[in-house]
């Protein structure tokens, strides 16, 4: 380890000597100068662009004219989410999702502690390789998996719409659950569970006072992933729904690409409502940086 | 100590899970790709001949140009993503103060929280044909109806994700990274762009790559922004394959672009592995 660090130290001077060395054409300050500058301009130009259209969703919804006029609007009111309120396509799509997205979670949390728990016991290699394999539906294109569930359910007779997606949306979430509930898994301290046992508990006393409460934190934060992965999916529900049983994102797909209504802008507000209250759960279960270090692959 | 009788019964419901909705599926696509379809059917005719026509159907230029459409914008996001993403992590990683640090990782990961859709449907407010900025495109004289300009709005709609996204991996990669190295090369004379460019730059190589390959990962992989922002002109693959279902049901025809879709985002995996290897040796 300290060769290496020793051998890039050694690196870093030949290469700057050799730079420095080198005539330079604009003075060194003036460089550094226009690279603060370029910086924060690129700092500014992409906090404008992932920001403005939220900032246009989230006044755009407190419009008080009929027709999307140009912005800022001149004059706020709340009848948009008055409308929301009383538009039965996108009710019956958020509570489908939101009852499909409680079942899988439930479903995927306690199916992916299982999975994870047996695979921490295995040795190192066997563990790499099965990890991998229950991962692998996070780089499968949303698309290829619904039309494949699609050809496979079509091989039986009425499967209950619900159940379809239901089965869908456990596929894409396990990889969530199993994988936090490993880094959960992970962070406990082999220490503890030896304690535990040379003081005289067995492995079972082990496991539900040690290894299953350390490990909730990991638990709860596959469940936060889960459930926002369901709440958020359309290439796999699309496949799976009907004209009767839809979840909201597909309710809110047909109603951006056929009208301009600015409801839409207010279910946009109440979902983003539910984002900051998801956000808020898994920084106190689990701490934003430590969830988002092994979480960000978020394909769809 | 644990029984492997008692491990496999602890893995067995995910297995199941796996097997029942991930690999069978997947096998039912491949082997729909070999069968010959028939117009006005729904699926292929059972028990028929094997062919591999629906896949010689894809070397056809208008399905190239599918692919290449999906292919260029994936790897136009993931490079601009880079090149942006990478000040913006660093400014975090080294941030003088914690709240900052704090702050903006919350709001990006916030980024990432929010729904897809209402991401879309902002953007399509913002930048669509009859969205807030508009009237600002007439003056400018772009046509918010040409093919060039969806292309912008899509490229658009990748970056909103790929850009949080590399961000929280080149955080995790330049903190990883010994601060000295690039303080020495500073202290030693270097500007510091030099020193960045090439002291920080090249040991996060592997984050960097790792960015990248998410970011190329989920644009080709894109459905939802397409399927919104190319409003009906410009298709993904991903659309191309609903198309195949929705529309014509020709879904020998899906299934055999499926399998090729599915190849190439595997292979794209394991070059991009490869790559990083190579690129943290040399």
């Amino acid at each position: 380890m300290l060769s290496t660090k020793e051998r890039l130290n050694a690196e870093v001077t030949v290469r700057t000597k050799a730079l420095v060395s080198a005539k330079p054409i604009l003075s060194k300050r003036r460089v550094d100068s226009l690279l603060t500058v370029a910086v924060t301009a690129i700092i500014a130009v992409t906090a404008l662009f992932l920001l403005f259209p939220v900032v246009v969703t989230v006044l755009m919804a407190f419009d008080a004219r009929d027709y999307i006029g140009p912005f800022p609007p001149t004059e706020l009111s709340t009848r948009w989410f008055g409308k929301l309120l009383e538009d039965t396509y996108i009710w019956a799509g958020f509570k489908t999702s939101l009852l499909l997205a409680a079942a899988t979670t439930a479903a995927a949390a306690a199916i992916g502690a299982l999975a994870a728990l047996a695979i921490s016991w295995m040795s190192p290699r066997w563990r790499d390789f099965v990890t991998t394999m229950f991962l692998s539906p996070l780089v499968l294109p949303g698309v290829i998996i619904g039309f494949g569930l699609l050809m496979f359910f079509a091989a039986f007779n009425q499967v209950p719409v619900f159940l379809k997606l239901f089965a869908g949306h456990l596929i894409i979430t396990l990889p969530f659950t199993i994988r936090m509930t490993l880094v959960g898994l992970a962070g406990i301290s082999q220490t503890l569970r030896e304690a535990a046992l040379s003081l005289g508990a067995n492995e079972r006393q082990v496991f539900f006072t040690i290894t299953l409460p350390l490990a909730k934190n990991g638990i709860a934060a596959g469940a936060i992933f889960a459930f926002a992965t369901s709440m958020d999916d359309v290439a796999v529900s699309l496949f799976m729904s009907d004209f009767q049983t839809y979840t909201l994102p597909l309710a809110l797909t047909t109603l951006i690409k056929s009208s301009f209504d600015l409801t839409i802008a207010a279910a946009a507000v109440a979902l983003m409502g539910l984002t900051i209250v998801l956000l808020i759960v898994l920084d106190r279960v689990l701490g934003l940086e430590r969830a988002m270090g092994h979480g960000t692959n978020r394909i769809r | 100590m644990k029984s492997a009788r008692y491990k496999l019964l602890l893995l067995l419901p995910a297995v199941a899970v796996f097997v029942l909705f991930l690999v069978f599926p997947i096998l039912i696509v491949l082997n729909e790709s070999f069968h010959t379809f028939e117009p006005g059917r729904i699926g292929s005719v059972e028990g028929g001949p094997l062919t591999l026509a629906n896949y010689a159907e894809l070397f056809q230029p208008v399905y190239g140009q599918y692919f290449a459409q999906t292919y260029v914008l994936a790897i136009c996001s993931s490079a601009v993503s880079i090149v942006f993403a990478f000040p913006i992590a660093y400014c975090i990683a080294r941030a003088e103060f914690a709240w900052m640090q704090k702050a903006s990782i919350s709001a990006i990961v916030g980024l990432m929280f929010l729904s897809s859709l209402v991401r879309v449907y902002a953007l399509e407010l913002t930048f669509g044909s009859t969205g807030v900025l508009a009237p600002l495109m007439s003056i400018m004289d772009i046509n918010t109806n040409s093919r060039l300009y969806i292309n912008f709005v899509i490229l658009a709609g990748l970056l909103q994700y790929c850009i949080p996204m590399s961000i929280l991996i080149l955080i995790g990669a330049i903190k990883n990274l010994n601060p000295r190295l690039t303080e020495a090369a500073l202290s030693l004379g270097a500007p510091a762009l030099a020193a960045h460019l090439t002291v920080t730059i090249p040991l996060s190589i592997r984050g960097i790559v790792s960015a990248f390959l998410v970011s190329m990962t989920l644009g080709v992989s894109a459905f939802v922004i397409p399927l919104i922002l190319g409003r009906g002109r410009i298709l993904f693959i991903s659309n191309l394959i609903y198309s195949r279902f929705s529309e014509i049901a020709n879904y020998p025809s899906g299934a055999a672009i499926s399998i090729v879709m599915m190849v190439l985002a595997l292979l794209l995996i394991l070059v991009m592995s490869r790559l990083a290897t190579s690129l943290e040796r040399a």
